[in-house]
Parts: C-alpha cells; sequence; structure tokens
C-alpha cells in the first residue's frame, strides 16, 4: 500500500480527499506523488471490465454465429458493459486510491480524446484501460502510438475508411484517403504546430490501410499507399515500421516538448501558467528524450505546483468525484443506487454540468480552462448536484467537521462560517459542496 | 397582456420598413428597436456544397460520384439544389425568407483547423492566422456594445456551453432553462455570499441565479433533451428584450458516411429554422437568421463517402427581414485551375462582410465601426443587399 497523502497532494493531484482517511501532514512531496505511479493499483481488479484481446473474442465471436445462424453459450453483454464502463468514468475517480494515477489516465485520454459514436461504444474503457493508463509512466512516443493504433481512435477519427488512392482497393474501386486522424494526430495529440497541409497529407498516405485486430497491430495490404512519403521532410515508405519511425520523430520535436509541458502545466497549476514552468517542463521532456516521469516531478518541485491558493476550477467530473469522496460514497456501486431516478443519474447530472460522459463535442476534448465550465446554467447544475447530494446524505454528519476535512487549513473563515450557518445539517453540507472554494482544485 | 401582444404587432407592422437603407438614420436608429439578429454557430464545418448543391457547374458530378449517387437534390434556382433532407425548408425559400451565400470564409487561410477556425469565425479576426482576438472577444459582443441603448438583455446566448461570440466586454445574457436547488433561503443567502466573494465566480453566479428564478415555468423535464426545444426558447427571448440570440448546432464534421450524418443534421437544423419562424410569429417580418461556419469541405469527396476540411464554406441566411429566394455570393467555378489549391472551393468573399452590413442594417451601426471595432481589418466593399 502506499502511505497517505497530504491534503494538498489529493487536492491538486488527485480527485479530493476521502472522508474517513488520514492524511498526511506537509504540502506537495514529489517522491510521494511519484511513488504512486509505480505502486500496484489495488483498484484495477475491480474496475477494469474487458481488456482489447477479450472485446476481440466477443466480437468476432458474435459475428460469427449471426453470420452462420449458429447460437451458444451467452456471450458477455456488450452493450451492459459499456454501460458499466460509461459511469466508471465518474466512479472509478471517486474511488480511486492512487489520485495522481487517475488524473493522468484522464488528462492523457482528454488530449487523445475519443468519443462515443455507434461503432466505438464498446471501446471507450478498453481505451483508456489498454492505450492510456499502462503508458502514463513510460515515454511519450508509446503513449502516442498505442492511442494512434487502438480501435477506439481508428474508428472516432474515421482512419479506418482512409484508403490510399494508389493502393488495389484504391485503383479498384476508386476510394481515396480520408486525412481525420493524420491532421487531428499533428495538432491535437502531438506537435499543435510546426507542420502544413502537405504534411497532413502526406501523414495520411502514410497510415492509409492501419488497422488493429485481434493479432494486434497490422496493415491491411490492399489499402496502403505505396511510394514515397515526405513528412516534416523526411521520408518515409509503407507500414507499422516507418509509422512508428514517424511517431518516433515527432515525439522528439521540440513543438511536442512544448505542447507536452503547456497541457501539464494549465491543467494542474493554473489556466494560464507560468512561463518558466513551461520551459522548464519542456526542457526536461527533451533532455529525458520524451520519457514522461521526469516531467511529472519538474511539476511537482516546481514552486507553483505548491503553492496553497487554488488556481484551477474543477471540470464537472473531477468535481462530482470530489464530492462524493467528501461525503464517503467511494466504492460499492450499490451505493449509488439513490441516482437511479430517472434525472438523478450521474450521467445525467455530469451532461447538465456540461459533460456528458465520453460524449466530447469535438476531437479537442474537454476544456482545461475555467470559462468552458462556468457558464449559468452549467454552474446553476452544480449547485443542484450540491443539494442533492447534500440531502442524500448529509442528515448524520457534521458539515463544519466535513469541511476541515475536505479543506483542512485551506477553508476561509468565510466559508466555516457560512457552513454553520446553514439551518441544517444537510443544508451545511450544501453549501460545503456548492462553494466556489470546494470546486476549485 | 393581449393588449401588449396587439399593440407590438400593430406596431410592427407600422415598421415594416423597418431594415430600408432609405430610412434616415434617426428613424433609422428608433426602427433598429424591433429588429433582431440571430446567429447560429454551425460548429464541425457544414459542407456548403452538399447543402446547396452546383449541380450546374460541370465539374460538380464527377468530383462527388459516391455521394451524389445516395440522393437527388431539390431545385432552387436552375443552377443550384438544395440537399432533400432540407425539404422541409423549401415553402421559406419560396416565400423568399430563405437564401444562400456561398463561396465565403473567414480570413484565416494558415490551416484547416476546427478549432483556430471556429475561434477566427467567433471572434470576427481578420489574420490569415485565425484564432482569437487579444482581447478573446467576439464580434457579436463588440457589436452590441455600439447599439446605442442597448442592456444587458439586448443579447443573449443560448445553451449550456460558453459561446466565445458573445463574450466580452458588454454585458449579455446566457439562458437556459435551470433547476432549483430547493435549499431554503438561508441556505441560499449563505451560498451567495461566498460566490460573491470570489471573482471568478461572482458573475456567473448572479446570472445562475437569475435563470433559476426567470425559468421556473419553461424548466425542461429532466429526462428531455433540450436540443429539440432550442428553437422555441430562442424565440421566447427574441419576443422579450433581445435583440440579438446566438447559438451553437455541432454535428457537422462528415468526414465518412456524409449522406448518412446529413440525413440527421438537415431535418435538425431545418426544425431549429421553423421553430423560430414559428415561436416568433409576427415578429420574424423583422428578423434576420445568419447560419455561419468555421470553413467549407473539400470540394472532392473523400476516400469514406464523405468530405475533409476544405476553405470556401456558405451561408445560410434565413427570416422575413431577408431578401431570400436566391443564392447569393460570386461563384469561382469548380472547374480545373478553379480550386483552391486543387482541393477546396474558392472564397471569393469575406463571410464577416455579409454580417458588417446586417448589423448594418438591422442596427444602424457605422461602417467605420464595422470596419474598425466589430471586424478589425474588414472591407466592407458594396452592400450585397441581402435584406429587405
Amino acid at each position: 500500500m502506499t502511505e497517505p497523502a497530504s491534503l494538498l497532494e489529493e487536492i491538486r493531484f488527485g480527485y479530493g480527499p476521502r472522508a474517513g482517511w488520514s492524511l498526511a501532514p506537509g504540502g506537495v512531496e514529489p517522491d510521494r506523488v511519484m511513488a504512486q505511479l509505480s505502486a500496484p493499483d489495488p483498484d484495477a481488479a475491480v474496475w477494469n471490465t474487458m481488456g482489447m484481446a477479450d472485446r476481440f473474442a466477443v466480437l468476432i465471436e458474435a459475428k460469427r454465429r449471426k453470420v452462420e445462424g449458429v447460437t451458444g453459450p451467452p456471450l458477455p453483454d456488450m452493450r451492459a458493459l459499456a454501460r458499466r464502463d460509461e459511469i466508471a468514468f465518474v466512479t472509478r475517480p471517486a474511488s480511486a486510491r492512487l489520485g495522481f494515477v487517475e488524473r493522468l489516465v484522464n488528462l492523457w485520454a482528454n488530449r487523445m480524446t475519443v468519443a462515443i459514436t455507434p461503432g466505438s461504444l464498446v471501446w471507450i474503457a478498453s481505451f483508456r484501460d489498454d492505450a492510456i493508463r499502462p503508458h502514463i509512466a513510460g515515454r511519450f512516443a508509446d503513449l502516442l502510438k498505442a492511442s494512434l493504433w487502438h480501435p477506439a481512435m481508428l474508428i472516432y477519427l474515421t482512419q479506418n475508411s482512409s484508403v490510399g488512392p494508389n493502393s488495389e482497393i484504391g485503383l479498384r474501386r476508386g476510394r481515396g484517403l480520408n486525412e481525420n486522424l493524420a491532421r487531428e494526430f499533428l495538432e491535437l495529440h502531438s506537435m499543435g504546430a510546426g507542420y502544413d497541409q502537405a504534411d497532413v497529407t502526406e501523414l495520411a498516405r502514410l497510415l492509409a490501410g492501419m488497422a488493429q485486430d485481434e493479432t494486434g497491430r497490422r496493415m491491411a495490404r490492399r489499402a496502403v499507399e505505396p511510394g514515397i512519403k515526405t513528412i516534416l521532410g523526411e521520408t518515409y515508405g509503407e507500414g507499422i515500421h516507418e509509422i512508428d519511425r514517424l511517431v518516433e520523430t515527432v515525439a522528439a520535436r521540440p513543438e511536442t516538448a512544448q505542447s507536452v509541458a503547456v497541457m501539464l502545466a494549465r491543467h494542474f497549476v493554473q489556466d494560464d501558467p507560468p512561463a518558466d514552468l513551461v520551459d522548464d517542463l519542456a526542457r526536461t521532456y527533451l533532455r529525458a528524450d520524451g520519457y514522461l516521469p521526469p516531467v511529472y516531478r519538474a511539476l511537482l518541485a516546481h514552486p507553483a505546483a505548491r503553492q496553497p491558493a487554488l488556481a484551477k476550477l474543477r471540470s464537472p467530473q473531477e468535481y462530482m468525484a470530489a464530492s462524493l469522496r467528501a461525503v464517503g460514497l467511494t466504492g460499492d456501486p450499490q451505493e449509488y443506487k439513490a441516482f437511479q431516478r430517472r434525472g438523478t443519474r450521474l450521467g445525467e447530472v455530469m451532461a447538465r454540468m456540461g459533460q456528458p460522459i465520453y460524449r466530447t463535442r469535438q476531437p479537442d476534448g474537454w476544456p482545461e480552462t475555467a470559462p468552458g465550465w462556468l457558464t449559468p446554467p452549467m454552474l446553476a447544475s452544480r449547485l443542484d448536484w450540491a443539494a442533492d447530494l447534500a440531502q442524500l446524505t448529509g442528515d448524520r454528519a457534521d458539515p463544519v467537521a466535513q469541511t476541515r476535512a475536505v479543506l483542512g487549513e485551506l477553508a476561509s473563515p468565510l466559508l466555516l462560517g457560512a457552513v454553520a450557518g446553514a439551518e441544517q445539517r444537510w443544508e451545511g453540507l450544501a453549501v460545503l459542496l456548492g462553494s466556489p472554494e470546494f470546486m476549485r482544485r | 397582456m393581449n393588449q401588449l401582444l396587439l399593440s407590438r404587432r400593430a406596431f410592427l407592422i407600422g415598421c415594416s420598413a423597418a431594415a430600408s437603407p432609405l430610412l434616415t438614420p434617426v428613424s433609422f436608429a428608433q426602427a433598429s428597436g424591433e429588429n433582431r439578429l440571430v446567429v447560429i454557430l454551425l460548429r464541425g464545418a457544414m459542407d456548403g456544397l452538399d447543402v446547396v448543391r452546383p449541380v450546374g457547374d460541370r465539374a460538380y458530378e464527377a468530383l462527388r460520384p459516391r455521394l451524389l449517387a445516395e440522393s437527388r437534390g431539390l431545385p432552387l434556382d436552375g443552377f443550384f439544389e438544395l440537399h432533400p433532407a432540407a425539404a422541409d425548408l423549401m415553402p421559406l425559400w419560396t416565400a423568399g425568407q430563405l437564401g444562400f451565400v456561398q463561396a465565403v470564409a473567414t480570413p484565416y487561410r494558415a490551416g484547416r483547423s476546427h478549432f483556430v477556425a471556429q475561434d477566427a469565425l467567433e471572434a470576427g479576426s481578420g489574420g490569415r492566422e485565425g484564432g482569437m482576438t487579444p482581447a478573446r472577444d467576439g464580434w457579436l459582443n463588440r457589436a452590441v456594445g455600439l447599439i446605442p441603448g442597448a442592456t444587458p438583455h439586448t443579447a443573449v446566448s443560448i445553451g449550456r456551453d460558453p459561446l466565445m461570440i458573445l463574450d466580452g466586454d458588454a454585458p449579455t445574457a446566457h439562458w437556459f432553462p435551470s433547476e432549483d436547488t430547493g435549499l431554503s433561503a438561508q441556505g441560499q443567502a449563505l451560498l451567495t455570499a461566498l460566490h460573491e466573494a470570489d471573482p471568478l465566480f461572482a458573475a456567473t453566479f448572479a446570472q445562475a441565479q437569475d435563470l433559476t428564478r426567470a425559468t421556473a415555468s419553461d424548466r425542461i423535464p429532466r429526462h428531455t433533451k433540450a436540443m429539440s426545444q432550442l428553437g422555441t426558447y430562442v424565440a421566447d427571448r427574441l419576443r422579450e428584450d433581445a435583440r440579438i440570440a446566438s447559438f451553437s448546432l455541432g454535428g457537422w464534421d462528415t468526414h465518412q458516411a456524409q449522406a448518412r450524418t446529413m440525413a440527421e443534421q438537415m431535418p435538425m437544423l431545418a426544425s431549429t429554422l421553423l421553430a423560430i419562424q414559428s415561436g416568433l410569429g409576427p415578429v420574424w417580418g423583422t428578423t434576420l437568421v445568419l447560419a455561419m461556419t468555421e470553413f467549407g469541405r473539400t470540394a472532392r469527396e473523400n476516400g469514406s463517402a464523405g468530405t475533409d476540411h476544405g476553405t470556401g464554406g456558405m451561408m445560410i441566411a434565413a427570416g422575413g427581414a431577408l431578401r431570400g429566394g436566391r443564392v447569393y455570393g460570386i461563384w469561382p467555378g469548380l472547374g480545373e485551375g478553379q480550386l483552391l489549391a486543387e482541393r477546396d472551393l474558392m472564397p471569393t468573399a469575406d463571410v464577416r462582410a455579409y454580417a458588417g452590413w446586417a448589423l448594418r442594417s438591422l442596427f444602424g451601426i457605422e461602417a467605420q465601426a464595422l470596419e474598425q471595432a466589430v471586424f478589425p481589418g474588414l472591407d466592407l466593399g458594396t452592400d450585397p443587399g441581402i435584406l429587405l
């Protein structure tokens, strides 16, 4: 087991303190936080519902039976599984013991966004568990490769339908390229700047035919575009190896270092992050050849990451998970029974707060800054949630003690006074959960 | 209440020439009090070449063999045809209350990024690089600041999401039905004190409170999708104090199986426009709706029966204030040598100029202010005359 985190670590680098848990004294201790990355995740067995290989096996078997018109022993219900996977977007962070790990998984999964489309539904959780989670403490190039090739990504950014115009299929059926994944890979996942339209088109030529099935990564030979591709001034041939080489090149670019540095600093520290922190992280990234842990460590060691003032607004997911943790709804899904009523289901509440689960509007993912989450309707929905949750759970506890438990010495006298001034217990808890201080991290 | 409605109708009839450029500036300013502008942001890049199909261009059919095999368009003017899934809009077209502007774009040319392009469209920025203004404000907000007598209720953004086009120094409203928390007055007061003390939250909280109070009667049942009612909400606001409304409709990024997606998108857009029309009643007569998108899509269909990011796009215009029933814009052609970079529809006009002339006609904003403050660096050019 890892040792308990401090209050500030739980708030800034996790999903907030859990009711009844002991906290370490002091501020941010980089060693202690970094230890989470190598600790076994005690929650993994509960939440990792089904890996990529098993999902392929079920889908292939279901298809076989349909085609051959035969039956067999019941297969896992993929739709029910997808529903469980979906709500885990909130409940897994709510129960997480390794808060920093969970935050990183969500951060990277948001950078390489996949959203629900009809075909990608069954792949969403596998994307997080098979493509993102194993690589958050490794090299960024490996994270890029795993996410680029995952079935969820190939479906979501419509790569599956891209065909080299001079490939066998392209020539025979007059099919051609689809630039979608090539563009978003360069713009959103990696560099963000420093490439042009020709690079996008050439990359689309290189990627044509990429596929993933039960045997792993492969190239659909008949869709592969033959010939030389010139991307960012380098030439490439064809095949998995050449795509890997491209990803390595892109991951090593200074634009990628800069983009990763801005993302981390903006996510954890403040919307408009200090330039010296960003420089520090970008330099560390390049020095470490794109290995991520030293970059995290540089972030944790920077003074801006240790200041007591909470500059960031929690996203709806972070806010909902933090509030569930604060009231002790942190484990057994049975505990969420109270939220089964139409209109109060966690997924519906998330949608009203502005974050319908796995339904980002666009491939650039959820907002990383406060204005994206602070419209009047979204804020009103947060206050609804605070009141609903407090009414459900707040009849027993002492709200002032709860405030001290989740905010410690960070709680302002104004907040403590307001919580203590409520007419009844649940309203005191509603004031805590609905307060700006609790919405910050 | 009936009295009020009647008198407003009478007033409207009396001002049916409201937007005529022949009116003097003074009467114009008074008249502008009844004009309405709705700006819809079509996120994801709507394929204008599919919505309003240039079948009269000889190159068109060869560029889109798979897409055209899927559906037959509805004749508009002999050169263009309307996407069949927008058939519900034909009565508006026939009535002269629907029109299109082809081959328009923002000045953004540096890439084909949705996100930079959407920022450019909402900011009204002038550079090839696109993106936001230094103040991170939107052109519609800057326009509100120039309308004499504008109040915080003059302009309203509708929906849950933030809308940069209306962000900025001029106070505007944000509207969406909201719930009641069930807290006691004391609990409310305590929360109010906390939010008022935090600058990040204060203004939004105040508006959230107003919303909860004001929308008690229009609350959406918690289990229905609000989108279907969007048009009605917009109309309701515009029948009250609002004169400018804006919202976004997503889902236009049709990289594959475009025919299937458009078969859902076009009815959604049509029903939204028709809900605004019916909700506005007689006020529709002094209303202009502009539906703009961040850029167009490739002239040639891609390898997966879709289209990729392009440049020149199309704007949709509707409303009783519109001189509709026609397709505006200078058609650049789709033939060899006529496309931008051999792939995109060549933009022949700045989409901001059309928005600028609309602001000038509807709200009397001076040309100089439009070219300097609302759309920095814009050359308004001559009036395309899209308003009656």
